[in-house]
């Protein structure tokens, strides 16, 4: 396992942020992290980071305390915090360089610009970070959790800042990186990017683990199966299908939860194999966002 | 190249290639340039007079050096926190002494450009006077360690408060007590309180130097007295220093 | 009775005064040596010489320098504490016809127009004898050189606030 946290519990300015918080991730695995504002998903990140101390459970990275070893443990892993800051007076080039040099690694001018253009960002020549965008800095900042490969990356909010196109190039190079057998610790509010990357999730609410595990057996386990919003020409035949459940009409609109053990190309197969003539297929923000919004309510919000 | 000649180098950077590094320079010599021109309307001066001048600039050299160190001091952690670059140095696989050091280097290269800087000054209003030469000696020597001790004392301020505002209205308030001698006369500082401060002060310490040096021309030689209480000012904000920068990695620096 | 006492001792008195006052003599002279127009910061010698022109031994003789600025609205004494280490001289007695030399070095500290005097008293006598003024006058220098300081005073802002705005320009 790469990060190992168990009961963790962690006091901050003597009020307990973290009761009891778990979780776990291997490699090739992108776990998301998810959780109200508030709730202590960028403090377990910092106390997986080595930032803080926990004042109970523990906090294995590497197999290691990441506070004790945290030379080791930081030479090994790749890091976004969620309000990163840069040197405004740098070049991106420089930047990375100056970062390079501290995890004891020489990069070439030409081999900085490529990392930079790894991430889409091709500043103009001697364009300083302080007129970088925001989503140019975001970038900056993943290109340096990637400077020296590592096999471990922990990201707070990565696709903050960027636009749909950004944030799909975002998801393109972790999948890339978690298919190559890097594991990824992912904060992150935006379920689309749950339901796109992660292989397993963890909801933190007032400072405790409420679920963890594999998105679809969440999914199964809590009851909250995949809902998509199907627009029909004409009424649907009387025979259901078995794994589809209609919830709701509106005219020829068709709300309806499927069963997230079965492939949603199949399903929509039994459907119009079953005579249902369909028009339009929308995806209603997944069962994911009414698993999220159940096991949330009555938690902290900012 | 070491991690911490590095973070001296960027530290360096912050100061010469920043906007706000400049910015603070520029401040720094305005103050003493408004001084030096006060002085080029008067050639009344005698020689003796002239030795004032120098003295005065040299006072004024350290107390503007000391501020700008203890800007960089509180800057180099308080302001990278608030900034949010001072977790991405944290997670990288250098010591925390080695981040320390070479953000102390960056203030001491603070004071070498103030330094720098003053000599011209120094020039200008003291060449055709008394003691001139001793005189940048002695700020030199008793100068630095008061000045590096308030960078240092910056530092500790920033790694132990949540807001940069803070630790700088709590450092320029030490920084004027210091800083007092300056412009107490002599009566004020005869009292036993005056006395009982004026020897552990390092501010008083070196302006006590510069007037035995640069006025009353004894040898720098003689001020071993004074240099030790600067040195004593040092040491304890360097070991102020360290320990805050070690509390910064314990305690929260996301915001 | 009481008439010729006081007749004695006014006789003594006077006889003592007279002595006094016409065996001291004092001579100064500036230094051959001596810059022909001193300035600040510049030094200056003279020399004196004390000379017993009495017939008598005078005892217990006590020289000094006196500095006073005598240009028009400026009039004021001196205080030598800068000017000079030296500023008296003593023997204890001079013999008939003995001379006590002594040099006086001046630093000079502050610009203006000045007369320098040594006078003498002796233990024995309430007589001043002084010696003949010694004038001499010192130039400005300059000290805080204006064709210094402005440059440095305007060009160094200047520099930093030309590599602020390239800074500017180029981020």
């Amino acid at each position: 396992m790469l990060i190992e946290i168990d009961k963790l519990r962690l006091r901050l300015g003597g009020a307990v942020i973290l009761h009891d918080v778990r979780l776990s991730l291997g490699e090739g695995e992108i776990y998301g992290l998810l959780g109200p504002n508030g709730a202590g998903k960028s403090t377990t990140i910092a106390a997986a980071l080595g930032l803080l101390a926990p004042d109970a459970g523990t906090v294995r990275v590497f197999g290691r305390d990441p506070r004790q070893e945290a030379r080791t443990v930081h030479a090994r892993l790749g890091a976004l915090p969620e309000h990163g800051g840069f040197y405004d007076w740098m070049t991106g080039e420089r930047y990375l360089g100056f970062f390079a040099a501290l995890y004891g690694r020489r990069f070439s001018p030409s081999e900085l610009r490529d990392r930079l253009a790894r991430v889409d960002l091709v500043p103009r020549v001697g364009q300083t970070i302080g007129s970088y965008s925001r989503g140019m800095r975001q970038r900056l900042g993943l290109a340096r959790a990637l400077l020296v490969d590592p096999p471990l990356l922990i990201l707070d909010e990565p696709t903050s800042g960027l636009d749909p196109r950004g944030r799909r190039d975002v998801h393109d190079i972790l999948l890339g990186l978690a298919e190559r057998g890097v594991g990824i610790l992912l904060s992150t509010h935006l379920l689309d990017d749950v339901d796109r990357l992660c292989h397993r999730i963890g909801i933190i609410v007032e400072g405790r683990t409420v679920a963890e595990g594999n998105v679809a057996d969440l999914l199964w386990v809590e009851g909250h199966d995949r809902r998509y919003r199907l627009r029909l020409a004409g009424e649907p035949p009387p025979a259901e299908v078995g794994h589809v459940a209609i919830v709701d009409r509106d005219g020829d609109w068709w709300t309806v939860d499927i069963d997230p053990a079965w492939p949603a190309d199949a399903t929509w197969r039994d459907l119009i194999a079953g005579g249902w003539r369909i028009a339009e297929i929308h995806r209603e923000g997944g069962g994911l966002e009414n698993l999220y919004l159940a096991l949330t309510a009555g938690g902290t919000a900012a | 190249m070491s991690p911490i000649l590095l973070i001296a180098g960027k530290e360096t950077g912050e100061l010469l290639l920043d906007l706000r590094g400049l910015a603070w320079l520029l401040a720094m010599t305005a103050v003493l340039s408004g001084f030096a021109l006060l002085l080029v309307g008067d050639t009344e001066l005698s020689l003796l007079d002239n030795a004032q001048v120098v003295y005065d600039m040299v006072g004024i050299v350290t107390a503007v050096g000391a501020l700008l160190a203890l800007v960089v001091g509180l800057d180099t952690i308080a302001g990278e926190r608030e900034r949010g670059s001072l977790v991405p140095l944290l997670l990288t696989p250098v010591a925390r002494d080695g981040i320390l050091l070479g953000k102390l280097g960056g203030v001491a290269v603070a004071w070498v450009v103030m330094y720098g800087l003053a000599v011209p000054y120094l020039w200008a209003v003291g060449s055709t006077g008394q003691n001139l030469a001793a005189g940048l000696l002695t700020l030199a020597l008793l100068g630095t360690p008061v000045v590096l001790g308030f960078g240092f004392f910056g530092m500790g301020l920033g790694a132990r408060l949540p807001m940069a505002r803070t630790g700088l209205l709590i450092g320029l308030i030490a920084l004027l007590l210091a800083a007092s001698p300056l412009v107490l006369g002599p009566s004020l500082r005869q009292s036993a309180i005056g006395r009982a401060f004026d020897a552990v002060n390092p501010f008083s310490a070196a302006v006590n130097a510069y007037d035995a040096v640069i006025i009353d021309s004894q040898a720098i030689t003689a001020q071993a007295a004074n240099l030790v209480v600067t040195l004593v000012w040092l040491a304890l904000a360097l070991w102020f220093a360290r320990a805050g920068v070690r509390r910064v990695a314990r305690t929260s620096p996301c915001g | 009775m009481r008439l010729m006492q006081f007749t004695l001792a006014l006789t003594l008195t006077l006889a003592a005064a007279a002595a006094s006052a016409g065996d001291l003599s004092v001579d100064l002279a500036p230094d051959p040596k001596n810059p022909a127009s001193p300035q600040m910061g510049d030094n200056l010698s003279f020399h004196s010489v004390i000379r017993n022109t009495g017939a008598t031994a005078v005892d217990g003789i006590i020289g000094w320098l006196s500095l006073v600025q005598i240009d028009p609205g400026q009039e004021q004494p001196v205080d030598l504490e800068d000017w000079s280490a030296h500023k008296a001289v003593t023997a204890t007695a001079l013999t008939s016809g003995e001379t006590l030399e002594a040099e006086w070095p001046l630093r000079l500290i502050q610009a203006g127009t000045y007369r320098i005097v040594v006078s003498v008293v002796s233990r024995q006598s309430g007589e001043l004898a002084a010696s003949p003024f010694a004038d001499f006058t010192v130039r400005e220098k300059p000290v805080v050189e204006s064709e210094r300081v402005l440059p440095v005073a305007i060009g160094l802002p200047l520099l930093i606030a030309a590599a602020l705005l390239w800074r500017r320009r180029a981020g």
